[in-house]
């Protein structure tokens, strides 16, 4: 047999720059569907929050203003379905935001890693000029681009529509209301980086569409609660003392409360206020002087979004690494060849 | 050519660190230019070594040169069809093409892959998933063709394929063999389909390299004997021996001249390997047959 080679052995070097742009066409095309499907979704919650801040929020306010004009009168008309209406799609479309790093995990874990390990897509894709670290970066690269763009638009438009109704509609939920709170600044943004990282580890990981999909939707989830719940005590607090007559005062994500006493300790909350005999009596044994409540008040809202922000970037970063260790380290891509 | 298309020193993976290896100690040198078969049993161990090969999964132990280098930096001259075909579903013939043609720039073979997947009258604005298994083993292959590999890693590429199809894409290879020089290594667990198109064999057997070399030379290098029974076979190496009433009938490695009164014969490739898979103790050559250096 003949054993003239006549291929030539390496590729020219000049082909090489294009390949970027050659793998991501082919990653949109693969995931055309899904693209299409979210970008429809995206466009409609944001066309329902621009609604919400316009016309809905107007036709609310105006409900209200009339409402609180008839006072006790027996025969007060108001727009009572504006208000209902802009209850239901201020919830609905909150929930909508919050609801998309939940997709992107989902997506991610089954679609875009954990079904092209489950077919062995994904070592065709190794052997057809795409090597596994650049198949991965790739994977992660482009949609991180699109889920920023489109988790900060909804953010964007949520903010625009809560700031609008602030003041003028009765309703209005807190700043510091748990989904208001979150949709309203750069969570979403970071969420979803991180359920894109989840996903594709998770993928990469378990080898299987649905259990990656599970997993990685339920390991944001923890990611969340746990940011959720260590977050007030992640930026200093501001105290708010305030007379036994009062009881503890101050608006705000409460992160503790009690009573001062004489000698400047700080005790337990016993009960709320001197004006009830029992308290009274309570407090004096206590040696109370006065009450406080450690909180973040409104003005916390950016610093505590960035730092809620910021652990689960980092959170995410690490997700990321962590499917390229794996990678590299499966198929022997560890050490000469990064590219 | 004097670099080997595969030089695997004490090869082994394990799969998880409590698993049992699925490859062991395998060590063989492929020279380039070969047609190679690797068989064994279900099992054996021969995915997971093309796996190895094509760059895809790291030995736990051991190292694999390819084309006188390491796999994940020979992968883009190294074609290579898993056992199950994966292709993307959602993509027609043509794209499927199209995309190998975009992903392996400069080095893509647009007519051979046209070639491959036209031979079964396959429409190439049909999806993936809407093709047979056959059909989809003729796009897998139109792939790996496609990127003009130097080296090419077959994993059981006829198994889902009809006799005809079968005969027509072994003719396409050995073609791409001859005129490109390019090595193949295919596996199988069907002998006598590698027999006619393969020079070259590698037989896993336990995740072990039961045997290694040029057919030709591995079948020269054992007889087949027939003498009475309770002859002493020794000093001969004897792989299997059977006695069926008062005849002795063996496959053994003669160490030397056979007596003239024992009824010898060439054994056939298929007989040689059920002989060593049968008979997990039969005694490996040792040293393995040295491949030649020919055909530079």
């Amino acid at each position: 047999m003949s054993a003239t080679p006549t291929i030539a052995p390496t590729v020219p070097a000049a082909a090489l720059p294009d390949q970027a742009p050659r793998q991501l066409r082919w990653l949109v095309r693969l995931h055309r569907t899904p693209l299409l499907t979210g970008t429809a979704l995206v466009l409609l919650t944001a066309a329902a929050l621009l609604w919400l801040g316009g016309p809905l929020t107007d036709a609310s306010a105006e409900a209200w203003q009339r409402y609180n004009a008839c006072g006790f009168s027996p025969d007060c008309s108001y727009d009572q379905d504006a208000i209902v209406r802009y209850k239901d799609v201020y919830n609905y479309t909150t929930y909508a935001v919050l609801a998309v790093p939940f997709l992107v995990a989902a997506w991610a874990g089954g679609s875009l890693t954990g079904r092209e390990m489950e077919s062995g897509t994904a070592r065709l894709a190794w052997t057809q000029g795409a090597s596994p670290v650049r198949w991965l970066a790739s994977r992660l690269a482009l949609p991180a681009v699109l889920i920023l763009a489109a988790t900060g638009l909804l953010a964007w438009l949520h903010r625009l529509a809560w700031t609008a109704a602030e003041g003028r509609v009765d309703t209005t939920k807190a700043w510091n209301d748990f989904g208001t709170f979150h949709a309203n600044g750069t969570v979403p943004m970071a969420l979803a980086l991180a359920g894109l990282a989840a996903g594709v580890l998770a993928g990469l990981l378990l080898r299987r569409a649905m259990a990656a999909l599970t997993v990685a939707a339920v390991a944001l989830g923890a990611l969340w609660a746990a940011v959720h719940t260590t977050l007030p005590h992640l930026w200093p607090t501001v105290t708010e003392t305030s007379g036994l007559r009062h009881g503890p005062s101050g608006q705000g994500i409460v992160v503790g409360q009690g009573v001062v006493n004489a000698d400047g300790d700080r005790l337990d909350l016993p009960c709320h206020t001197s004006t009830l005999p029992g308290c009274k009596s309570t407090l004096s044994d206590l040696h109370a002087v006065s009450f406080y409540r450690d909180l973040h008040p409104a003005a916390h809202y950016w610093p505590l979004q960035l730092v809620a922000s910021g652990v689960v970037l980092v959170v995410a970063a690490l997700l990321a690494y962590a499917a390229f260790r794996l990678l590299r380290h499966r198929t022997g891509t560890a050490r000469r060849n990064a590219g | 050519m004097t670099v080997p298309a595969i030089e695997a020193d004490a090869v082994g993976k394990r799969f998880g660190r409590r698993a049992a290896w699925a490859l062991r100690d395998c060590s063989f040198r492929l020279p380039a230019g070969r047609v190679c078969a690797v068989v064994g049993p279900n099992g054996a161990g021969k995915s997971t070594l093309l796996a190895i090969t094509a760059g895809l999964l790291a030995p736990t132990e051991g190292t694999v040169a390819v084309l006188g280098t390491d796999p994940a930096t020979a992968r883009p001259r190294v074609g290579f069809v898993d056992q199950d075909k994966p292709l993307y579903p959602q993509l027609t013939v043509a794209e499927t093409l199209r995309m190998g043609a975009d992903l392996n720039p400069g080095r893509w073979d647009a007519d051979t892959a046209q070639r491959v997947v036209a031979g079964g009258d396959l429409d190439p604005r049909k999806r993936i998933r809407a093709l047979s298994g056959g059909q989809r083993t003729r796009v897998a292959l139109a792939l790996a063709l496609g990127k003009r590999p130097e080296l090419l890693l077959l994993d059981e590429p006829m198994a889902d394929l009809d006799p005809l199809a079968r005969h027509e894409l072994m003719g396409t290879l050995m073609g791409q063999a001859a005129a490109h020089g390019t090595t193949i290594v295919m596996s199988s667990h069907v002998v006598a389909e590698l027999e006619d198109s393969c020079d070259h064999l590698l037989l896993i057997g336990g995740g072990r390299v039961r045997l290694a070399g040029e057919i030709d030379d591995l079948l020269a290098a054992h007889t087949r004997v027939s003498a009475p029974a309770g002859t002493e076979l020794a000093p001969h190496d004897v792989v299997e021996s059977r006695t069926t009433g008062r005849q002795l009938s063996a496959l053994v490695r003669p160490a030397g001249p056979l007596p003239g009164d024992w009824r010898t014969g060439a054994p056939s490739l298929e007989e040689l390997v059920l002989s060593y898979l049968r008979n997990p103790g039969a005694p490996a050559p040792a040293p393995a047959p040295e491949t030649t250096e020919a055909a530079a």
